[in-house]
């Protein structure tokens, strides 16, 4: 037994640990910094830069009110709809992320006055000289990204024009959807299209800018008034003096980028935030395997266990977490519970309960496979001997059963850490999210997707590798 | 007073009443063998002995205590009854050596030296003292079997119950073994033989006892049973047997 005690100590400490942090953080942190929710994939209003740091109009913009009105904020690159949720389960202080101020998102968030105004345009394939106005869209699909001004303007006039609309929840996808020809045309906020296009993203607009709604900042209906206070204030500073022009001169008149667009470039100037992802990645999976293994084992002897109320936890456990999506548990942990059950949790954390608890399920059947595969005669022999059922289980079973569970429990391994990208939905900085955000930037889909897929490919080849040999000896070992 | 003794016991797997009502008696340093045709429950009345199968009716008692009594730790009565099984139950992931500390150790009877010297004894004794660290797939099956008494007679128990300890073994192997079982029943050992070995049975047993269809048909000496069974199911069975 005293083999296994160590890591489990440690898996629990960082069990402990990863719910105390937030917790800890929230106790030490100055009372003026306001956690303030953006997207990950909106430029020019925010995106990231080949250094890792967010930059854009909504980004710089915050940071000169926060420094004009003497406040600090931490911005969390969320997506826009996770933004949303988060600020609706007043996971953050605040949003800013290019959202029109609408009336139905002013029954639930309080807006500063507009800080942008904007407009929506049309786009099509560079080179495309069929679609000139909207009557040329007839029968054609529309690309446009949930929640946009663009959506509901081409919403508005699909039965007029008479075409289809295909929604998309990040701006690159949509983008791409339009490259491929799967769309005729893109609806997009006219910053962003204009910027897109001067970056080289393939497309061209053809409209000109339909006057539209206004872009604020928000916060959750009658928190922080202070807030929005200061950031009006603010704002009317940074117009007065100049800065706001500068700023947005900056993004919307941008010279073209020289970043290099080839494989070795794209690799060369995005490997510290893929590697970081990685590192994070390979966390996740680590310690959620770790904490997985416990619960598996627990809840893999209630299976097996005599005991009728045991053998139904077990089963309970089992069926809720495999039966149900982990996407659907990724979103109940981190917006769901704390949103009824008001308090704060770090996406880490709750990514970390997700996955635990989800791969728990999984090794919970694996363990109890383990152990329904070992010989009944073993047990048989160790309480014939006079050992109680709990130690013929820890010295006789359990021992024979870990062995024959290996191939399976390497088989989790690669399944969640390939889960772990799903994580990227709730914006944990992961491998596929780290890609995600930098095609924000750079609208290289093909060429990153290719390299993020091929570093997955590699790790979990070298993982499988080592495990087999592992597995080798472990069974070499034993005859 | 006898050492072990059964009481109309009844167990059944289902609607399958395997056991209708067995009584017997096991005398301090007798040796009983148990003869009868496949099926007739002879495994499931030794497993019933030390409760490794719950029983459905009757009493199983051993020196003053009655095993059936719920209020009984079948932990502490089965450090004194030691179990040979037919496919050995040998722990695969331990060294022969560890095989035979395990429960010692686990139950805290010996400490670890002590556990150590006892189970190289036991090992000698069985004819097996170099392969102490050697792993359960090393050995043959005759020396498995020797190592799986060492491991129960490593607890010292009063009573062993042994099922069909040769039924297993290649025919070059089962005279290691009955050796063995023959040595302890000489140094006094109580012991419940399951066998199929009728020649073995005539020389160690004190008592054989013939069953049949979940019920004792015939107990007495070897002489009474092999050589003048009164009952026909006792005589045919003999006849196919022999
Ligand atoms: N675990 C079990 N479940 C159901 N039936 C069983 C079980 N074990 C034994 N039996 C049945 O009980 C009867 C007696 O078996 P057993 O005691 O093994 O006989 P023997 O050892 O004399 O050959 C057989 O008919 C057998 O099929
Ligand atoms: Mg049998």
């Amino acid at each position: 037994m005293r083999k296994f005690r160590q890591p489990l100590m440690i898996a629990l400490m960082t069990l402990l640990l990863s719910f105390i942090a937030p917790f800890a953080q929230a106790a030490t942190t100055d009372e003026k910094t306001y956690q303030i929710a953006t997207d990950i994939t909106f430029a020019p209003f925010e995106f990231q830069e080949t250094n890792g740091e967010y930059v854009g109009i909504d980004i710089d913009l915050l940071n000169a009110i926060a420094e004009d009105q003497g406040f600090k904020v931490e911005i969390k690159p969320l997506g826009f709809n996770a933004a949303v949720q988060a600020l609706e389960s007043k996971q953050v202080d605040g949003v800013i992320a290019g959202m029109s101020i609408t009336d139905e998102r002013k029954n639930k968030f309080d807006f500063s006055d507009p800080y942008f105004d904007s407009g929506v345009v049309m786009a099509v394939k560079e080179g495309n000289d069929e679609i000139k106005e909207y009557k040329d869209l007839k029968g054609k699909k529309v690309a446009v990204k949930t929640g946009t001004e663009g959506a509901s303007f081409a919403t508005s006039i699909k039965d007029k024009y008479g075409f289809k609309i295909v929604t998309f929840d990040d701006s690159a996808n949509m983008y791409d959807d339009v490259k491929t020809g799967n769309s005729t045309a893109v609806f997009d906020d006219y910053p962003v299209l204009a910027y897109g296009a001067n970056q080289g993203n393939g497309l061209e607009l053809v409209t000109e800018k339909e006057s539209g709604g206004s872009y604020g900042f928000a916060v959750s209906k009658g928190q922080n008034p202070e807030l929005i206070q200061q950031f009006n204030e603010g704002l009317s500073n940074l117009k007065e003096s100049g800065e706001y022009d500068k700023i947005l001169d900056t993004y919307l008149s941008a010279p073209k980028s020289d970043e290099d667009k080839g494989v070795i470039g794209l690799i060369k100037s995005s490997y510290p935030s893929l590697l970081k992802g990685l590192g994070m990645t390979l966390m996740l999976t680590v310690v959620s395997l770790i904490i997985a293994s416990i619960l598996g084992i627990v809840f893999g002897l209630c299976r097996v266990a005599k005991n009728k109320a045991l053998n139904m936890l077990g089963s309970i456990y089992v069926d809720i977490f495999r039966g149900t999506p982990l996407i659907v548990q990724a979103f109940f942990f981190y917006f769901g519970v704390p949103a009824a059950l008001d308090f704060r949790i770090s996406a880490i954390t709750a990514g970390l309960l997700t996955l635990s608890l989800n791969a728990g399920a999984y090794m919970a059947e694996i363990v109890r496979g383990g152990i329904e595969s070992v010989d009944k005669g073993q047990m048989e022999a160790a309480r014939s001997l006079g050992l109680p059922y709990k130690k013929a289980m820890a010295k006789v079973v359990l021992p024979q059963a870990i062995t024959l569970m290996i191939p399976s429990f390497i088989n989790q391994f690669i399944i969640t850490l390939k889960d772990t990208s799903i994580l990227s939905i709730i914006g944990i900085n992961e491998l596929t999210q780290s890609g995600k955000i930098i095609i924000a930037r750079n609208l290289e889909s093909f060429n990153m997707w290719l390299i993020v897929g091929l570093m997955y490919f590699i790790i979990i080849m070298i993982l499988t590798k080592v495990s087999q040999r592992l597995e080798r000896r472990i069974q070499n070992g034993k005859a | 007073m006898a050492k072990l003794k059964v009481n109309q016991l009844k167990k059944s797997y289902g609607s399958l009443e395997v056991l209708k009502g067995i009584d017997l008696e096991v005398q301090e340093g007798e040796v009983v063998c148990l003869i009868g045709p496949s099926g007739s429950g002879k495994s499931t009345l030794l497993r019933c002995m030390n409760l490794l199968e719950e029983v459905n009716g009757g009493e199983v008692m051993i020196d003053h205590t009655l095993l059936t009594d719920k209020k009984v730790n079948i932990n502490k009565v089965r450090e004194n009854i030691g179990m040979v099984f037919q496919h050995f139950n040998l722990f695969p992931h331990l060294s022969v050596l560890d095989n035979i500390t395990l429960s010692p150790i686990e139950l805290k009877k010996n400490t670890k030296a002590e556990a150590k010297e006892i189970a190289l004894k036991l090992l000698d004794r069985v004819g097996l003292a170099d392969k102490a660290n050697a792993r359960p797939a090393q050995l043959s099956g005759g020396q498995k079997q020797r190592v799986a008494i060492a491991r129960a007679l490593a607890m010292n128990p009063d009573i062993m119950l042994f099922d069909e300890p040769t039924s297993a073994l290649d025919p070059e192997m089962v005279g290691e073994v009955l050796a063995v079982i023959q040595q302890l029943a000489t140094e006094g050992m109580t012991m419940v033989i399951v066998t199929h070995e009728m020649g073995f049975a005539r020389e160690v047993a004190n008592q054989v006892i013939f069953m049949d269809g979940g019920l004792v048909v015939e107990k007495g000496t070897p002489a009474e049973v092999f050589t003048n069974p009164t009952h026909p199911r006792t005589q045919d069975f003999l006849d196919k047997v022999l």
